[in-house]
Formats: C-alpha cells, sequence, structure tokens
C-alpha cells in the first residue's frame, strides 16, 4: 500500500511535469528570440499588409469631387474677396476718401486727419475713392457714432476705431474693414481687418522720436528684464531665475530691482509683457527702447500682424511655463538677442514712431491687398528700410532694389546710365560728355534738355548711345524715373560740372560697394545754428560733410522713383520753386531711408574754382537757401542727415610709390 | 513580447499556487480519515495533478489571450489582425469643437514642459478595430496614407512610446476622409481614447473633410479640444493659431514620375486640369479660352476613351487626349478651383509640375499657410473676378513668374510632395507654438536652398552710428616684451576715444609686472592673464569688454600716431559691421599652382587688414571663439599664425562685406625689434599665410573675402588747405 502510493505519487507527480514541460519549452523558445526587440523602444509596426492597405481615397474621388453651386459669403462673416470691391481701385490705385467729421474732434484725430490728407492716397471726392475711411469718434458709453451718408453696408469702407469701441460690434462693421487698436484676438478677422498698434495720446504726427538703442550688442551690467507693471511704469529684475518675477508668487525673494515710473522707457534686454489687452501700451514702449518684448500670451493681435513678421522682433510665449521662458531667454544665443533687439528698432523707426507712418502703414497694407502679386515681398516688410520706403511700384523682384542685394547675394546690374541737365544757358556740354564717355562703365548718356534755347541738332560722336530728352523746365525734372534709364547706377550731372575720366570710374566702383548710398564728389554740410535757432549749411571745406551736390553724384535709378512718388508734393514744389534746394531735397531722402551719410571721393582740385554754379552763391548760401533746409527738416518732421569725416580715395592715392604702381594715378594731378 | 509572456506565466503560477493553498486550507474536511503523514503525500499528488491539469487547460485557451492582452505586433503584424473594441450604443460622444480655441485655451501646455531640446514628443495611440454593438466596424482600420503617416511620425524625433512624457497624442483612428467613416460612432471611439481628456493635445489628420450635400469645409466628427489639422479649412472654421491647414495628398506624387522642369515660358499661359467643376465655372473657363485662344488650355474629362485606360491620368479637349499631370508642365499657370471641397489635390500636382496655382477658391485657408508666403508661389483670384484672371496674370513680369514657378517646386519638395513631408512639416508648425523662442524663421520656411546658400544676414544690419563718446576698449595681446608693451600702452593711451585698456598677458610661466611698474594712464588698466599661450587669446570675449569697439594691438604697434587710431575708431563707428584696420593685404588666385596665393605687395586692392592693430566689433569676438566653423581655431592655435586671416575670413563671410582700410599706412615696421620680426620677410612666411588662405577657404567652403579698391582717408587728406584746420593733421606714413 505505501508503496504503491509512492509508485503512483511519483507516476503522477513525472507525468504533470511531463505535460508542464510539454506545453512550456515550446512557448520558452518563441519568446527568447523575441526578446532583444522588446527592450528597444517600440514604434508604430511594420504591417505585413502595408502594400495591401486601401487608399484613404478612391480613384476617383480626388479629383473627381461631385461640384457644387457656388455659395454666397454666408451671413455676418466677411473676407478681402467677398467684402471688398477693389474694381474701383485697378484704374487709379488706392484712393482714400475720409467723412467729413461732425462735432469736435480731439487731438489725436486731427493728426490722423492730416496724416491721410497730406499722404498721395487722399482724395476730396468721394466717387473717385476706392476706399472710404470713416474715423470712430469717442462717444458715451453705449453710444455709436452715426453711420456716415454713403455708408452703402459698409462697402469698401475701413472704421478706424482708436479706442476700444463701447458700442455693439455687430452695427458697426457691416461690411467695412475694422482698423483698431490692439484688436482682441477673438473678434479680428485675418486679412480683412488691420491691427493697429495702441498708440498714447501724445504720438507725434511726423518724425517721431527714434528708438533709444545706440549700440547693437546690450551693454554689459544691462538688466536681463524688465517687467511691465500694471499702473503702466517698468520694474527691472535680477537675472536669478529663482525670483521668478511675475504673477507675484515669489515675491520675497525678489533680488536687486527698481521700479521706475510710467512714461519712462525700459533699460533691459529683455522686456515681459502680460498678455491683456491694456498692457498693448507698454509693447510700443518697449520696441521704442530695444527692448525685446516677450509677450506672454497676447489677447490681442499684434500690430499689422498681417505683414509684419513678428517672430524677427519678439518673442511669443506662454505664460503657462514661466521657467522654460525664463531659461530660454537666458540661454538664447547671443546672435539671436542682437537680431531681436535690431528689428524692434527698425520696426519702431519704419512703422510706429510716428502717426503719420501708423496711417500710412495701415493703407499700404490694404494696397497690397489690391496689389494681389505685386505687393510688398515679405522681405521688404521685413527688413531696412522698410515698406513705406521700398514701393512696390518700382519693382516686384528685391533684387532690383539697392537694399537687398546681401539678403539675395545678388549685385547691382551692369554699367551706368550718365544723366545730363542743361538748364538756363543752354550751352551744350560737349566737354562733359567727352569724359563721361570715355568711362569703361558707361553704358548710356542722357541730356535732359531743360533750357528755354533749343537743343543744338548736332551731336558729338561718342562711343556709347546719347539720347536728348525734351524736359519740362523743372528741376525736379531731374529726378523724374525717366523711362529710359537703362541701368541701375545713375551718373547725375549738371551741364557745368566737370569731371574727369579716371574720377568717373573710380567713383562708379566706389558706389558699387555702397550701392544704396550716394556717392559724390562736392560736399555740403549742414550744422545747428545757435544764434538763427535754425539749421544752416554750408559749402565751405570741413573736416565733415553731410551732404553731396547732385551735380555730380552716383546714385541708384531707385531714388528717382522715390522722388517723385513718396515725397510729398509741398516739398518738391519748393524745390522747384528753389533750384538749390532740389540737392537737399535728394540728399534728405536718401538719408532718411538709409539713416548713413553719402560718401565722398577724390575730385581735382582745379574744378573747384571754374565752375562757381556748383556752389550756389558762393561759400554763403542765400537767404532763400538757407530756409530751405528747415522747411525740409519741418517736413520730414526731423532732421535725417548724418555727417561722415572721411573721404574713401584709392588704395594707393597720393602714396610715396612708384607711380607705374597705381591704378588711377591721374587721379592725383594737380 | 517574450518577456511580457513570461511575467504572464509567473503570473499564471502564482493563481495556481495561491488555488493551490486555498485547496490545502480547505484539505483535511475532504479527507480527514488520513494520518497527517501521508496526508502530505496526497496532497502533493493533488495538487501536483490539479496543477497539470490546470496548466492544460490554461494553454488551452491561452494563446489566444496572449495575442489580445499583449503587444501583437511581433509575430503576426497583419492589421487584419488587431484587437478590437466593442463601442456600447451609449457610449459618450465628445463635444462638436469649441471654435473659440487658442493654444493657451486649449492646449496644454504643461504636459510639454519637461520634453528636451525644445521638441515636443508624440505618442501615437495603438491600432484598434472599433466596432458597434452588432459587430460592424466603424470605419477602414487604417488607410495607406494614414499608416505611412502615422510611421513617419514614429521614425522622427518626436516620437516617444511614453504616453505619461508626451506633449501630443495623436489616435491611431484614421479620419483622413470623412466619407469612409461613421461619424458618431467614430467620436465614440475617440472619447474612449485613454487620454482623451476632452480631447486636450490630440492631433487628428483629416484631408477630406465633409460630405455630402453641403461639404462642411472641417471635419464634421465632434472631436471637443483636439487640434484639427484638415485640408480644405475656410477662414470661417479654421481656427486661427490653434488648426492646422494640410494639403490633401495627392497619390499621383508617388505614382508618377515627373522629373523637375526649369522654368521659363511655356507653350500655355493659363491651363485648367480638374474635371469636374461646377457648369457656371466651366462657363467662365471656356469665355476666358475663346477670347485669348492657343494661350488658354481648358481640359476636361475624356469621354471616348477605350477601357483598361486610367481615365485619372487623361484629360481631353474636344478630340484632343493629354497626358495627365504631365500636360501641367506646359502651362505657366495652373487653374486650382473649388470643387464641392475647398482643399483640392490638384494643387499638389500643379506645384509639382512648376506651374504656378491660380487659386480660385474664397475663404480657402492655403495648406501651412501660418508658416508659407504663398504670395511668393500663387496668385489668388477671388471667385468673382473669375473674368479677370487673364489680365490679373498678364500684369505681373516675366520674371516674377519665374521666381513663382521656382518657388512653387520648392514647396512641393519641401512640404507636398509625400505624406512624411506633410507630417512632419504639421509637427513642426505646432512645435514651433509651443517653443517659439526656437522656432523656424520665415526665411527657414520659405526660401528655396538656392536662395539659403547665397544670401548672407548680417548680424550687425541696423543701420546705426554709435556714439563716439562710448569709445573702444584696447586690447593688446602680450608675450613678454615689457618695455615695447610699456610703450605701445603709452602711445594708445594718447588716443582721446580710447576707454580702457586691457592686456592680455600669455606668459605663463611669468608673472606680469608689479602694479607700480605699470605706466600711469588716464583710463583703466586691466590685466588678464591666460591659461595657455594662444593666439586665439587675443579674440576671446572677455566681460572686461564693455565698449562696442574693439581695438586689437600687438605689443610691438609704436609707430601709429594718436590721430591715425582715432580717426580709425572714427572710421569703424561709420561702419560698425566691418573690420577696420591699417596695412591692407590680398588674397589672389594663382592660376599656375590653381590655389590661393597671400599678396603682401603694395597693390590697389586690399582684402584683408592686419589685425596688429585693427578695430572690430566685439560681437566678433564672439564669434571667433565659439563659432568659428570647422577646426580653424585649433589650427590657428597649432601653427601659431594666421588669426588675423581667420578673423577676416569670419567677418567677411558673416556680413558680406569688405573690410576697410584706413590711411596710407602699408606695414608695421619696428625699428627695434630686427631678428624675430624679419620673420615678415620671409618667403617661408609667405607660404604659410598662403596655405592658411587655402585651409579656410576649403573649411568655410568658398571663399568669403571681398576685393576693393578703396581705402578711408580724412576728407581733407592731402587736400591743399591749411594743416592746423584739419581734424587728423598726422595721419602717418606708409
Amino acid at each position: 500500500m505505501q508503496s504503491w502510493r509512492g509508485k503512483s505519487l511519483w507516476l503522477a507527480l513525472s507525468a504533470s511535469w511531463l505535460l508542464v514541460l510539454l506545453r512550456v519549452f515550446p512557448l520558452l523558445r518563441l519568446a527568447v528570440p523575441a526578446r532583444p526587440w522588446a527592450s528597444a523602444p517600440q514604434g508604430w509596426p511594420r504591417w505585413l499588409d502595408t502594400e495591401l492597405l486601401p487608399s484613404f481615397s478612391q480613384p476617383g474621388e480626388l479629383p473627381e469631387d461631385a461640384p457644387q453651386p457656388p455659395q454666397a459669403p454666408r451671413g455676418g462673416g466677411c473676407d478681402w474677396g467677398a467684402c471688398f470691391d477693389a474694381s474701383k481701385c485697378r484704374t487709379g490705385g488706392l484712393k482714400v476718401f475720409v467723412h467729413p467729421v461732425a462735432g469736435p474732434i480731439s487731438a489725436a484725430h486731427r493728426k490722423i486727419l492730416a496724416s491721410i490728407e497730406s499722404s498721395h492716397y487722399h482724395t476730396a471726392s468721394p466717387e473717385e475713392a476706392c476706399l472710404l475711411l470713416f474715423l470712430s469718434l469717442e462717444v458715451p458709453a453705449g453710444e455709436c457714432s452715426p453711420v456716415p451718408q454713403q455708408w452703402n453696408g459698409g462697402r469698401n469702407h475701413l472704421v478706424l476705431d482708436l479706442h476700444p469701441a463701447p458700442c455693439p460690434q455687430t452695427f458697426q462693421r457691416g461690411r467695412a474693414m475694422v482698423a483698431k487698436a490692439s484688436p482682441t484676438v477673438d473678434t479680428f478677422r485675418p486679412g480683412f481687418d488691420v491691427a493697429l498698434p495702441l498708440l498714447p495720446e501724445a504720438h507725434p504726427l511726423r518724425g517721431g522720436a527714434p528708438g533709444q538703442l545706440r549700440q547693437h550688442s546690450p551693454h554689459p551690467g544691462v538688466p536681463l528684464l524688465a517687467l511691465a507693471e500694471e499702473r503702466g511704469g517698468w520694474r527691472t529684475a535680477g537675472t536669478d531665475p529663482s525670483a521668478c518675477p511675475w504673477d507675484g508668487r515669489c515675491e520675497q525673494n525678489r533680488g536687486p530691482e527698481q521700479t521706475h515710473p510710467g512714461g519712462t522707457l525700459p533699460n533691459a534686454t529683455f522686456c515681459l509683457i502680460p498678455g491683456h489687452r491694456p498692457d498693448a501700451l507698454h509693447f510700443l514702449q518697449a520696441l521704442q527702447a530695444g527692448c525685446i518684448p516677450v509677450l506672454l500670451s497676447p489677447r490681442w493681435e499684434l500690430p499689422f500682424s498681417e505683414v509684419i513678421d513678428w517672430t524677427k522682433a519678439a518673442i511669443v510665449a506662454d505664460e503657462r511655463l514661466p521657467f522654460q521662458v525664463l531659461a530660454a531667454l537666458q540661454e538664447m544665443p547671443l546672435t539671436r538677442v542682437l537680431a531681436l533687439r535690431q528689428q524692434t528698432q527698425f520696426l519702431w523707426d519704419a512703422y510706429f514712431s510716428s502717426v503719420e507712418k501708423v496711417m500710412h502703414t495701415t493703407l499700404e497694407i490694404i494696397q497690397d491687398r489690391i496689389f494681389g502679386a505685386s505687393a510688398h515681398a515679405s522681405l521688404l516688410w521685413n527688413s531696412p528700410p522698410g515698406a513705406l520706403l521700398a514701393l512696390p511700384t518700382f519693382s516686384t523682384s528685391p533684387s532690383d532694389f539697392p537694399f537687398y542685394h546681401l539678403q539675395r547675394g545678388s549685385h547691382p546690374v551692369g554699367r551706368f546710365s550718365a544723366l545730363i541737365w542743361v538748364g538756363a544757358p543752354g550751352q551744350p556740354p560737349l566737354k562733359l560728355i567727352q569724359a563721361v564717355a570715355g568711362s569703361q562703365n558707361c553704358a548710356q548718356i542722357l541730356v535732359l534738355w531743360s533750357s528755354e534755347k533749343p537743343p543744338p541738332s548736332r551731336w558729338p560722336e561718342t562711343a556709347v548711345p546719347l539720347t536728348v530728352m525734351d524736359g519740362q523746365r523743372k528741376v525736379s525734372d531731374r529726378f523724374f524715373p525717366h523711362r529710359a534709364i537703362s541701368t541701375d547706377a545713375i551718373l547725375s550731372l549738371d551741364g557745368h560740372s566737370s569731371v574727369t575720366t579716371s574720377e568717373v570710374d573710380f567713383a562708379f566702383l566706389v558706389w558699387q560697394s555702397f550701392p544704396e548710398r550716394m556717392v559724390g564728389f562736392l560736399t555740403w554740410n549742414h550744422f545747428w545754428d545757435e544764434a538763427q535757432g535754425g539749421w544752416g549749411y554750408t559749402a565751405e571745406r570741413a573736416n565733415e560733410f553731410s551732404m553731396v551736390l547732385t551735380s555730380a553724384a552716383f546714385y541708384h535709378r531707385y531714388y528717382h522713383t522715390l522722388f517723385t512718388h513718396s515725397l510729398p508734393k509741398a516739398l518738391r514744389t519748393l524745390a522747384d520753386e528753389t533750384p538749390t534746394c532740389v540737392d537737399i531735397l535728394m540728399n534728405f531722402l536718401v538719408a532718411a531711408v538709409t539713416k548713413l551719410p553719402p560718401i565722398k571721393v577724390p575730385y581735382g582740385k582745379q574744378h573747384f574754382e571754374a565752375t562757381p554754379p556748383l556752389v550756389p552763391g558762393g561759400p554763403e548760401p542765400q537767404p532763400t537757401a538757407r530756409d530751405c533746409i528747415n522747411q525740409m527738416a519741418a517736413g520730414f518732421g526731423y532732421m535725417p542727415l548724418v555727417s561722415s569725416r572721411l573721404r574713401l580715395d584709392p588704395v594707393l592715392f597720393k602714396d610715396p610709390v612708384s607711380v607705374l604702381r597705381k591704378k588711377y594715378r591721374s587721379l592725383e594731378k594737380p | 513580447m517574450g518577456q511580457v509572456c513570461l511575467e504572464r506565466e509567473e503570473e499564471a503560477a502564482c493563481v495556481i499556487m495561491c488555488a493551490s493553498v486555498k485547496y490545502n486550507i480547505r484539505g483535511p474536511a475532504l479527507i480527514p480519515r488520513m494520518k497527517s503523514k501521508h496526508r502530505i503525500y496526497y496532497i502533493t499528488l493533488f495538487s501536483i495533478v490539479l496543477l497539470g491539469l490546470i496548466a492544460t487547460g490554461m494553454f488551452q485557451f491561452w494563446p489566444h489571450s496572449i495575442e489580445s492582452s499583449s503587444d501583437w505586433s511581433v509575430e503576426k503584424r497583419s492589421v487584419r489582425d488587431v484587437p478590437v473594441a466593442r463601442l456600447p450604443a451609449d457610449s459618450p460622444i465628445p463635444e462638436r469643437g469649441d471654435l473659440s480655441c487658442r493654444m493657451h485655451t486649449c492646449f496644454d501646455v504643461y504636459r510639454c514642459g519637461f520634453n528636451p531640446k525644445n521638441k515636443i514628443k508624440v505618442y501615437i495611440y495603438s491600432l484598434k478595430k472599433y466596432v458597434d454593438d452588432f459587430g460592424v466596424p466603424v470605419s477602414n482600420t487604417i488607410s495607406r496614407e494614414y499608416n505611412e503617416l502615422l510611421t513617419a511620425i514614429s521614425d522622427s524625433d518626436y516620437y516617444t512610446d511614453d504616453i505619461s512624457r508626451a506633449c501630443l497624442f495623436v489616435p491611431s483612428i484614421d479620419v483622413l476622409n470623412q466619407n469612409t467613416l461613421r461619424i458618431k460612432e467614430t467620436a465614440q471611439a475617440l472619447a474612449q481614447l485613454s487620454r482623451w481628456d476632452r480631447g486636450t493635445n490630440h492631433l487628428l489628420f483629416n484631408m477630406l473633410p465633409g460630405g455630402p450635400p453641403d461639404y462642411n469645409t472641417a471635419l464634421d466628427v465632434p472631436r471637443d479640444r483636439a487640434l484639427l489639422a484638415g485640408g480644405g479649412f475656410s477662414t470661417w472654421t479654421y481656427r486661427q493659431g490653434y488648426d492646422v491647414s494640410i494639403p490633401v495628398y495627392s497619390p499621383l506624387s508617388a505614382e508618377v514620375d515627373l522629373p523637375e522642369k526649369r522654368p521659363g515660358p511655356r507653350r500655355y499661359f493659363l491651363l485648367s486640369s480638374q474635371m469636374a467643376i461646377h457648369p457656371e465655372y466651366r462657363e467662365d473657363l471656356e469665355a476666358l479660352q475663346a477670347g485669348h485662344g492657343e494661350a488658354v488650355l481648358v481640359l476636361d474629362k475624356c469621354t471616348n476613351l477605350s477601357e483598361g485606360v486610367l481615365s485619372v491620368r487623361r484629360r481631353c479637349h474636344k478630340h484632343q487626349v493629354f497626358d495627365y499631370p504631365q500636360v501641367l508642365q506646359e502651362a505657366t499657370f495652373c487653374v486650382v478651383l473649388r470643387g464641392a471641397r475647398l482643399g483640392q489635390a490638384v494643387l499638389s500636382d500643379v506645384l509639382r509640375a512648376g506651374c504656378v496655382p491660380v487659386v480660385i477658391a474664397d475663404s480657402y485657408v492655403l495648406p501651412f499657410s501660418e508658416v508659407l508666403d504663398w504670395k511668393r508661389a500663387s496668385v489668388v483670384v477671388p471667385e468673382e473676378k473669375m473674368s479677370e484672371a487673364y489680365s490679373i496674370l498678364q500684369s505681373i513680369p516675366q520674371r516674377q513668374i519665374e521666381e513663382m514657378q521656382r518657388q512653387a517646386r520648392w514647396f512641393w519638395e519641401a512640404y507636398f510632395q509625400s505624406i512624411k513631408a506633410i507630417a512632419l512639416a504639421t509637427l513642426q508648425i505646432i512645435n514651433d507654438r509651443i517653443y517659439p523662442y526656437a522656432a523656424l524663421s520665415y526665411e527657414e520656411w520659405n526660401d528655396p536652398p538656392t536662395v539659403k546658400r547665397g544670401s548672407v544676414s548680417n548680424p550687425l544690419f541696423l543701420p546705426l552710428i554709435p556714439p563716439q563718446s562710448q569709445g573702444f576698449t584696447a586690447i593688446v595681446l602680450t608675450y613678454d616684451r615689457v618695455e615695447s608693451l610699456f610703450r605701445v600702452i603709452t602711445e594708445v593711451s594718447k588716443v582721446p576715444s580710447l576707454s580702457k585698456l586691457l592686456v592680455v598677458w600669455n606668459n605663463q610661466n611669468k608673472n606680469p609686472p608689479e602694479d607700480s611698474l605699470w605706466p600711469k594712464i588716464r583710463v583703466p588698466l586691466k590685466v588678464v592673464r591666460t591659461a595657455e599661450n594662444k593666439l586665439s587669446n587675443r579674440f576671446f570675449p572677455y566681460d572686461e569688454i564693455e565698449t562696442e569697439a574693439v581695438l586689437a594691438i600687438d605689443d610691438d604697434i609704436i609707430m601709429l600716431t594718436s590721430d591715425e587710431l582715432q580717426f580709425g575708431y572714427e572710421v569703424w563707428r561709420e561702419f560698425p559691421d566691418r573690420l577696420v584696420g591699417y596695412p591692407g593685404r590680398l588674397h589672389l588666385w594663382d592660376h599656375e599652382m590653381n590655389k590661393w596665393k597671400y599678396e603682401s605687395e603694395w597693390t590697389n586692392e586690399v582684402s584683408m587688414v592686419l589685425t596688429g592693430a585693427a578695430f572690430y566689433h566685439k560681437y566678433f569676438n564672439y564669434l571667433y571663439t565659439y563659432k568659428m566653423p570647422g577646426d580653424i581655431k585649433n589650427w590657428v592655435d597649432a601653427h601659431m599664425n594666421c588669426e588675423d586671416i581667420a578673423m577676416n575670413f569670419l567677418v567677411a563671410n558673416v556680413t558680406g562685406k569688405a573690410v576697410i582700410k584706413v590711411t596710407p599706412r602699408k606695414k608695421f615696421k619696428c625699428p627695434e625689434c630686427t631678428a624675430i620680426d624679419g620673420l615678415s620677410l620671409d618667403q617661408t612666411h609667405m607660404v604659410e599665410r598662403s596655405e592658411c588662405i587655402n585651409k579656410f577657404a576649403s573649411v568655410f567652403g568658398t571663399m568669403p573675402l571681398k576685393v576693393v579698391e578703396h581705402r578711408a582717408d580724412p576728407v581733407l587728406y592731402k587736400d591743399d588747405f591749411p594743416e592746423k584746420l584739419k581734424s587728423f593733421p598726422n595721419i602717418g606714413s606708409l
């Protein structure tokens, strides 16, 4: 019994073990080879039957969408294609009529009106206009300003709304576009409405305060962060990330910091601005100060976001990730910091520093929509000198402008065109033509005959084509974008000027290095005249200069377009009345665009005495000419001229080395 | 799987053991008469037999449970075998979708808080087959394209298999085409996902939204807060800054081989290739064709094709048959007209052919419009203005058209050509929103590689003339020539605009002279000791440099006059983004040797300045130390030479501008030091310098140096003018 029991026990035991082993071993074998695979991170599986999977659309389905009748725009919604009738703008470009405002208007509104009326968009007749502008006035809460006549459901209207509208939105808008200061993201219609900056009351009409940035890189020791305070000021904070500087969460550990009252500009590398709408005013301050705005989940649409690439000038971060944002700011590479800082300044100067710029930018955006394919390229909006100074009517290709050669990897094309203006005495400038035609780089000579006397019928034989054009007896005609000009470079000359071939050659070579500047031979310098309380200028030889005379200067042909199509008419008229003004005006224009001085190249001294008209009225300019510079400064709203203390000479200029080494030896002849 | 399987087995064993323990407890009641001695044998026997039986029974059923509960992807990776999930009819449905959603309201960024390297982490739910109560599937399990899309995400850096670390969740429920799914049940399936949480941080991909008759422009599946990457958004349904507008993928991208065609004028000016166009629009198009003859071609479906020919790949005009998409390459502009849906796959085909799309679809949000600048690659014409399309297109200059053709092709290559490209661009856009400080720039998104290669973005692009009051910091690199060093310090301290003097003591074996021995000067003087005698130390961005302008000067440059240095500083102010130096040097191409050559002869041209005395922006110190390409820095330190050439290369490469040489100075003549400094006359020296130029040019991959023929002199330099009235009368000699 005992042994049977024992035997049966062992039998059962071994049988069951056998069973277990038989079932388990194959499983184990199966499991082992898969082990390394299992420990690797598991991605999306590679299906055996990938090839057999059906396509997401049946072959016929994609191109064969069942047709559907055209849809009318849905109620309430508006976009550019549906609600704006651009056909009226095709013929005359963007013409703006401003609805007359009833009742008293504030100073801020007056500035807006003035800036539009002085622009070339303005028209006095509503029939001619393709955009009707309606100024939404400040009214008691709950009321709405009355709808003007010819409202037409708001079609082709732009409602300017500089203050948060107290009246219900639905009535006002209709099919009208709304240009509003810091609109909330929820009601903003991208591509249709325009987001304006929130301007302070005292924003200047023209010119405006320049950006505060004096140097490219942050000054060492400047705090990393400034924080926008609720009351309007700024608080600078130390660089310690542990003192998390907003939400008041870590109040006790603020470290060294200062509070600045409202109105002062922040002095820090980054400016932290919370995303609530009242903080929008801080945004502009930071921009002006060159303090990189760090916007925490802004609830408002950034100004002109349709065209301005704000990622180049500001950082929009999520307020819920404070430590990541702080760490990112601290670790931000210097190269990025530099680029952001500079971009804030460029944007401030180009689009925000005056009411006029803000308004013109608004209209330019609408004009771009009308232009469609021939609008400003993004590069033109987002790099100096900015879209207001780079007219798309000149060219749609950035390489044609003098400003973008670096970004495009291009060069100014070809040789130069000599444009000789012949004024009153009407003497054909034969010697000058020979000197210029002798240059290898001269592509054509254009004579702009502006004398009462008829031009001679015979002109000297030259190696390059010579064209005589009949001028309009107006000085500003010199800077008209004549169709005949075929090269990027223009050598502007006066019938009286006298230059030699090698002077021209060297100057052209220098211009190719600086295609956005004017390169000239004779210079003037401006100065602040304490006694007169105004600007003055002198033609006397000095250690500095800020203008080159256009009676002999190289510049890009784009400036002819800019001179004719973007300058206010009043300034051009002034130049026509006082011919010496035209030089000042051109220099103002180029300096306002480049923010840099012109370039002087060597000029043989014998010419100084030989050509009195080059220096109008002798060393001291006439009183009328003197007024001119002040009127120009008033017209621009500031003094754009910049002085330079250098002259660019050939590398071996007047060096005591063998004359045989020198390429421009004739420049040195007395 | 193996491991999982083993673990399961242990678990099972445990269950059996527990069972046997239970039995053990009951044991005495069943066999009470046994002696305790034998009882243990019986119990063991019984439990072993039982174990054997249970194990056998278990194994009968286990294989099924293995496949359904553990990862099924190892063995039979077939889509047909994915687990089935049953959706009860009353399971919850998400809200319809919140139109006011923005990243800062509906997206949970906290989940992205710990993603390293500013890269979001994306989790993909495993594939399941959803069926309703009756076992009828909710949709096709997965389409080829959606599988490709998930594979692309899984292969990318964004992917994580750790659901708890993920910031973005991608369901494996395929909603690419709304027509292939059941809306309510799909929504229920979404709501069942383990981390659904009202759809927060979930991303759905949909290319064909809406269905007959009214074809909504966004996916109709209720999805609450989930982000939608949709093809065919209109401005009414698109949540700006939240949704992502994606292209409708064209299967022809993979099926047809279409080599790139160079931009330029083509046979047809305007082409319409779509087949299903609303009759009204077709009338408009045909009117265009009638008005402009050969230049406009309007194609339609072929009606008379023989059987077996792929009608998708053929288009007809009257009796003429054209191959599609090849015919698109014959046209300059191609119409992309709204069909029932706004998004059209034809857009992809058109871009690929380098044909400029003329988009006639009011309110259509173009693909990736958040980052892509469509103005550069397309023309948008309002539907109302269709009849004017021809004249609108005619007004575009040829050069711009070619630019647009190039851009169109580049958009296709980068963002349209494969499902992978579409998926990764979508994730990149979302990534850019979450980490805006690390976002790709406009240029990175939009500039084709050829433009990127040629363009230079000057780091100091703002035209700014720094105030003179700031002055400059002079950095003198010295080893042990104390006497000469002191003379340099004395001379430089006479320059009015000097604001600080920094001596970099490069000799580790010798201490700098005592404080009392140094010359007394009017500006702060600091001595920095270096850890190693390296030439690069001269270009280190020391914290002590507070001004933007830096004057690098050797400890033996005593011949420069105060006027000369002050003038150099003034010139730098006008050109703060350039190297401003005194003696100029030139690089030349040696046609015999076929390589670059260093030239120190007195030529009419310059392309470099020596940094024995040169002004530059301190930012270039940062670039030299941290951003110098390749091994140039080490090469310079190893050869103890050419640090100035390296600096010239660096500045010219990053700014795209030439140096400015000031004043007539041609060489740094050092009367006292003869023996060692006779070096510069040495032939081997010239060979070495040429060697450097060739080495650097190969590292930079290009020759960045720019040659100019001008130098800067004071305005009245050598003019016939009283010397005492000149600002810089003593400008020095050669």
